[in-house]
């Protein structure tokens, strides 16, 4: 990591001393005219079988509602402060299940139980400032971020470093973060003290004794540089590459999921089988990420907008993104956005399907969202824009409407998804 | 180390090109060609970077600020 990031200082620096004979000063336009406002909203509601809080196998029902605020204020010619707040209300049928004994029917695995773990709202604001040279051929950023919800808190911060050049042909940007984050673990209630399975009608295995231990250090940090390199090709054709290079280390299991053991006797309370330990992962990742984005501006009625991934890290998952967006231009005011996106991963070395972990591994998950699956995303949205529009809400004019539909859907699970999502974007008079 | 000496090395390559001139960005302008998502694609990121293990190299969360992968 450490090698990486001296290697694209370098090679930072020295461009920059290329850079340095294109620079002139220009004419001076205000980096943002004035503020904007966007208020966006999305309903997301997903169904699958392949709960991890029920060890691989369960429901995974789950809505949630995440109306957002983002504001961008120029604060004079140079400066800029975008603000972003979101709130996130989600409804989850697995992790009802952290108790499955508190709800009215019998605990099930596929039937959500109607515990206080049932909610959740996550919330997270984030604020950014930005500083433009007086030439626009730097640009200067720092961010704060902090978020929580009921088991977990972060706090962030970052920065970056844009060079333009090449007669605003060539941009590159470094950037970094840090995320100091907090679990407070909410285990599952059978690994609860105070839990006495004598209290109930259970069958199975008389003498349950689960291997689990509560987790001694509760923090995740995250570490994560980023290097964006993008250039115009032609008049019509323009291109970005995107490194990301991420290290974590600490708590990076979650809590509340659990793991069935093929090689453990089962213990059941009504329907439910109690869990033989929770999910442990190893308490470092180191993730790469390396993305490319080439934009095609085909007529006056159609963009082709193009985007690919290829990710790895050291618990050996693989993947690869491909994506296509096309939007349609209707006349003046409108656009249609459809597009398609590929997504292909690896499953990680620790997991296991649902009951075929060993309590002799050292790490094991059955979250199937580290199994190897392929998943479809098919997409399509409409933007309104009318620059001119008369509509005002208070100091604040409608420039645009986007709306918003995705479907997605992995073929090797049986897990899809809907997102729904709506944004109205206002500048100031 | 390799990939990425490969991922610097056909960076600096579009160095090379030919600069277009201000006046002959009008296509290139055009709000739909920026390098970026969209303003609502932050919600598709952000639930695929929880139902993925892969994030990172589109502008969104890279791992870090959420309970997620």
């Amino acid at each position: 990591m450490k090698k990486i990031f001296i290697n694209i200082t370098i090679l930072i620096i020295s461009l920059n001393m290329v850079a340095q004979e294109d620079e002139k000063t220009e004419y001076k336009k205000r980096v943002l005219e004035s503020t904007e406002v966007n208020l966006l909203s999305s309903y997301y509601t997903q169904d699958g079988e392949n709960a991890a809080v029920t060890g691989g196998r369960g429901t995974e029902e789950l809505t949630d509602f995440a109306p957002s605020i983002n504001i961008a204020i120029p604060l004079n010619d140079d400066d800029i402060l975008a603000i972003d707040a979101t709130v996130s209300a989600y409804t989850s049928a697995s992790s009802s299940n952290i108790d499955p004994f508190d709800g009215n029917e019998p605990a099930d695995a596929f039937i959500a139980s109607s515990g206080a773990s049932e909610k959740d709202t996550w919330f997270g604001l984030t604020a950014n400032y930005s500083h433009s040279s007086d030439d626009r051929n730097t640009i200067l950023s720092g961010n704060v971020s902090f978020a929580n919800e009921y088991d977990y808190t972060s706090f962030g911060f970052g920065g970056s470093l844009t060079k333009i050049f090449n007669q605003k042909n060539t941009e590159l940007q470094l950037k970094a973060n840090v995320y100091f984050d907090t679990w407070s673990p909410q285990y599952p209630i059978e690994f609860r003290s105070g839990f006495n399975l004598n209290e109930y009608a259970f069958s199975g295995e008389v003498n349950y004794a689960p291997t689990y231990t509560d987790f001694t250090s509760l923090n995740r940090n995250s570490y994560s540089l980023g290097l964006n390199f993008s250039q115009i090709l032609s008049k019509s054709i323009q291109t970005a590459f995107m490194a990301d290079f991420v290290y974590q280390e600490g708590l990076l299991s979650t809590p509340h999921q659990r793991v069935y053991f093929s090689d453990l006797n089962e213990t059941r309370i009504e329907n439910f089988r109690l869990g033989n330990d929770i999910e442990r992962l190893p308490d470092t990742r180191t993730k790469i990420a390396l993305g490319n984005r080439t934009n095609f501006y085909i007529n006056q009625d159609f963009i082709l907008r193009t985007y690919y991934r290829y990710f790895t890290d050291d618990w050996g998952t693989n993947s690869h993104t491909a994506k296509f967006e096309l939007p349609i231009k209707l006349g003046v005011n409108y656009t249609l956005y459809p597009s398609y996106r590929y997504y292909t991963q690896t499953e990680a070395d620790s997991f296991g399907e649902f009951n075929t972990l060993l309590s002799t591994q050292e790490f094991y998950t059955s979250d199937y969202d580290l199994a190897e699956y392929d998943a479809h995303q098919y997409g399509l949205g409409i933007k309104y824009y009318d620059p001119l529009s008369k509509f005002k809400i208070g100091g604040f004019g409608l420039k645009s409407i986007n709306l918003d539909y995705n479907f997605y859907n992995r073929t090797t699970q049986n897990f899809s998804a809907n997102i729904t999502s709506i944004g109205f974007s206002f500048m100031a008079d | 180390m390799k990939t990425l000496a490969k991922f610097l090395l056909i960076s600096l390559f579009f160095t090379s090109c030919v600069a277009v001139k201000e006046y002959e960005k009008i296509k290139i302008n055009d709000p739909d060609m920026k390098l970026a998502e969209r303003n609502l694609d932050k919600y598709k990121s952000t639930f695929q970077s929880y139902r993925e293990a892969a994030a990172g190299a589109n502008g969104g969360k890279t791992g870090g600020g959420c309970g997620c992968n």
